[in-house]
C-alpha cells in the first residue's frame, strides 16, 4: 500500500529529518509511530500523501511514485488529520467544513449528503450543524477535523497526535473508531506519544529516533524492550510495567500481558 | 513560495559585516540609499549597485540580497514600462527602474544583516518610544511565524483535496479563501494571546525597565564608519563635479 525505499529527507534549512527509511505498510495494518520530539514522525507521515517528496529514495502509494501525483490527488486515498485544527477550519458552518473535501473530489450530491449525515452523527456534532466551527471547544474542533477526513472514506487514515486535548471518553471512542477501521480493512497510521492509548490497539509499532526507524514490530514485543524504548524516550505502558514487575517477583499468574487486565480486574473484585 | 518566504527570515551568518554595530550598518545603508537616490546617470546607478553587491559579498549575503533584487525586478519592470508609456525617454526610464533596484538593495543591506534584537536596540537608541519599538520588532519577528502558519494551512487544505496549482485566475483566487481565513483568524487569536501573556509577565509595570545590552562602538566600527563616510563624500563630489552623459 505505502512503501518507503531508502528515503532520506533534508529540510530546506539543512536539518536532516529522515535517514535511510525502509518501510512497507500493507493494507489493513494498524501502525503506531512513536519516538522523541523531533524524531521525524510528522515528517514521515507527510511523505505518505506527497506533501513532502523524498530528497533521496522513493515513496510509493499503491505502486505510484508520490512525485508523479499532486497531494490533492493522493489525498483521495490517504487522508491525514493534522494536529492543529486551527490550521484548517475556515467555513461558515460545520456542514460546509465537512463537505469541502467531498466537493473537491467531485462526489455526487447524494453521496455527499449521506456522508455528511454519517460524519456529524458519528462524531456527535449534529447539534452544531449550522454553527461556525470557530465556536467549538478545542476537543470538538479536533473531532471535527477527524470528521472532515473520514467523511470521504480514504483507504489509509493517518492521525497525527489524535488524543491531544481529548477527554477520557473521547479517547475511548477514538480507540473504538480505530478498531472499527481495522475491522473493515482500512489502514491506519497513528502518530502519538500516548502509549496508554496505543497499547490496547495492539498495533504494529514503528519506533523512530533521530530520523531513523530504530524498531519495527508488534507492540506486544517491542513494548517490553526497555532499552529500546528509553533510547527513543518512549514510556512503557503501565500494564507492561506491572507485568514485568510481577514477573520479576516470581509471582506472575499470567503469561501474557493482555491477561494482566483480566487478572487485575479479578483482583479488584476479590 | 518557500523561496520567497525565506527572504523575510533573518538568519544569523558569521561574517565580519554582521559583527559590526547595527548603527554602523545603518549608516552604510543610509549612505547607499542617499547615493542611489541622487544618482542621475545610468553609469552612476550601476556603480552604486555594484558597490552594494560588493558589500553583500563581504557580508556573505549575496544570495539574500540577490533574491530581494529579483523579487523587486518585477516592480522595476513596471516602473520602466509606465515611464516609457508616458513618453519618458528610454534611457531615463531605465534609469528610474535601476534606481529603484539600487534603493531597494541598499536598504535591504541593513535589514538582511541586522537581527531583530539589534533592530530593537537601534530603535531605542534613536529614541523611538518603547511601545512603538516593541510593536515594530514583534511585527518583524512574526513575519516568519505567519509564513510558517500559511504553509501549514496550505498543507492541511491540499490534504483535503484542494488543488492550489491548477485552474484559471478566478479559481485560484477562490482557492485562497480556505488558506486566508484560518491565517487571519490565527493571527488575530495569536495577537490576543500575546497581549495577555505579556501582561501576565508584567509588561509595562515600570516606566523604565532594565536593559541588559548596551550598544558599543568598537574601534573597528569607528574605522568602518570613517571609511564609508569618506567613500560617501567622494561619491557626492563626483556627482557634483564630474559630468557624465545621462
Ligand atoms: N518546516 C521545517 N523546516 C525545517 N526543519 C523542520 C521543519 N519541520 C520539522 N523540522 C525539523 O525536522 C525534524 C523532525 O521534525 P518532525 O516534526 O518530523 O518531528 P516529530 O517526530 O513529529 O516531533 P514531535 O513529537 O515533536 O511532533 C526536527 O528536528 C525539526 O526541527
Ligand atoms: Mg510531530
Amino acid at each position: 500500500m505505502i512503501n518507503f525505499s531508502n528515503v532520506d529527507f533534508t529540510h530546506q534549512n539543512g536539518v536532516v529529518a529522515l535517514r535511510a527509511i525502509n518501510l512497507t505498510i500493507d493494507r489493513g495494518e494498524i501502525v503506531a509511530v512513536v519516538g522523541e520530539n523531533g524524531a521525524g514522525k510528522t515528517t514521515l507521515v507527510r511523505h505518505m500523501n506527497g506533501l513532502l517528496k523524498p530528497s533521496r529514495g522513493i515513496v510509493t502509494v499503491d505502486g505510484v511514485d508520490t512525485r508523479r501525483r499532486s497531494t490533492a490527488q493522493l489525498s483521495r486515498k490517504v487522508g491525514i488529520a493534522f494536529q492543529n485544527p486551527d490550521h484548517q477550519l475556515f467555513s461558515d458552518t460545520l456542514e460546509n467544513e465537512i463537505i469541502f473535501a467531498l466537493k473537491n473530489f467531485g462526489f455526487p450530491e447524494e453521496t455527499i449528503r449521506q456522508r455528511l449525515d454519517w460524519a456529524l452523527n458519528f462524531f456527535g456534532l449534529e447539534q452544531y450543524t449550522k454553527d461556525s466551527p470557530l465556536i467549538l471547544s478545542g476537543g470538538e474542533k479536533k473531532r471535527l477535523t477527524l470528521a472532515c477526513i473520514l467523511a470521504w472514506d480514504p483507504d489509509v487514515i493517518i492521525l497525527d497526535e489524535p488524543t491531544v486535548g481529548q477527554d477520557a471518553i473521547q479517547k475511548e471512542r477514538l480507540a473504538e473508531v480505530v478498531k472499527m477501521f481495522k475491522s473493515v480493512g482500512k489502514t491506519v497510521v497513528i502518530v502519538s506519544h500516548d502509549v496508554e492509548f496505543i497499547w490496547p490497539l495492539q498495533p504494529r509499532l514503528v519506533i523512530m529516533s533521530a530520523g531513523r526507524v530504530v524498531g519495527d514490530g508488534p507492540a506486544r514485543d517491542l513494548m517490553r524492550d526497555r532499552g529500546l524504548l528509553e533510547s527513543a524516550r518512549v514510556t512503557q505502558p503501565q500494564l507492561v510495567q506491572i507485568h514485568a514487575e510481577l514477573k520479576a517477583s516470581n509471582s506472575h499468574p499470567f503469561v501474557d500481558t493482555l491477561e494482566a487486565r483480566k487478572y487485575i480486574t479479578d483482583m479488584v473484585k476479590r | 513560495m518557500h523561496w520567497v518566504a525565506g527572504g523575510f527570515v533573518f538568519r544569523r551568518v558569521e561574517s565580519p559585516f554582521h559583527k559590526l554595530d547595527p548603527r554602523t550598518k545603518l549608516l552604510i545603508s543610509l549612505e547607499f540609499f542617499a547615493i542611489s537616490l541622487l544618482a542621475f546617470a545610468i553609469i552612476q546607478v550601476a556603480i552604486v549597485l555594484a558597490s552594494v553587491l560588493f558589500v553583500a559579498v563581504y557580508a556573505k549575503s549575496l544570495k539574500r540580497i540577490g533574491r530581494t533584487i529579483l523579487m523587486s525586478a518585477g516592480f522595476a519592470g513596471f516602473i520602466f514600462a509606465i515611464n516609457l508609456l508616458f513618453g519618458v525617454g528610454l534611457v531615463s526610464s531605465l534609469l528610474y527602474a535601476l534606481r529603484f533596484l539600487a534603493i531597494v538593495s541598499s536598504t535591504s543591506i541593513f535589514f538582511v544583516t541586522t537581527s531583530p534584537d539589534e533592530l530593537e536596540h537601534t530603535m531605542k537608541w534613536l529614541g523611538v518610544p518603547r511601545d512603538i519599538v516593541f510593536a515594530f520588532v514583534t511585527a518583524v519577528r512574526f513575519i516568519p511565524v505567519i509564513m510558517l502558519d500559511a504553509f501549514q494551512i496550505m498543507d492541511a487544505q491540499k490534504s483535503r483535496g484542494l488543488e492550489l496549482e491548477k485552474g484559471n485566475f478566478v479559481k485560484r483566487i477562490r482557492n485562497m479563501v480556505p488558506i486566508l481565513v484560518p491565517l487571519v483568524v490565527n493571527s488575530v487569536v495569536r495577537s490576543g494571546e500575546l497581549a495577555e501573556a505579556m501582561e501576565s509577565r508584567a509588561y509595562g509595570a515600570t516606566p523604565k525597565p532594565t536593559s541588559l545590552y548596551k550598544l558599543r562602538l568598537s574601534r573597528k566600527d569607528k574605522s568602518v564608519m570613517l571609511v564609508s563616510l569618506l567613500f560617501f563624500a567622494a561619491v557626492l563630489y563626483i556627482y557634483l563635479r564630474v559630468k557624465v552623459p545621462v
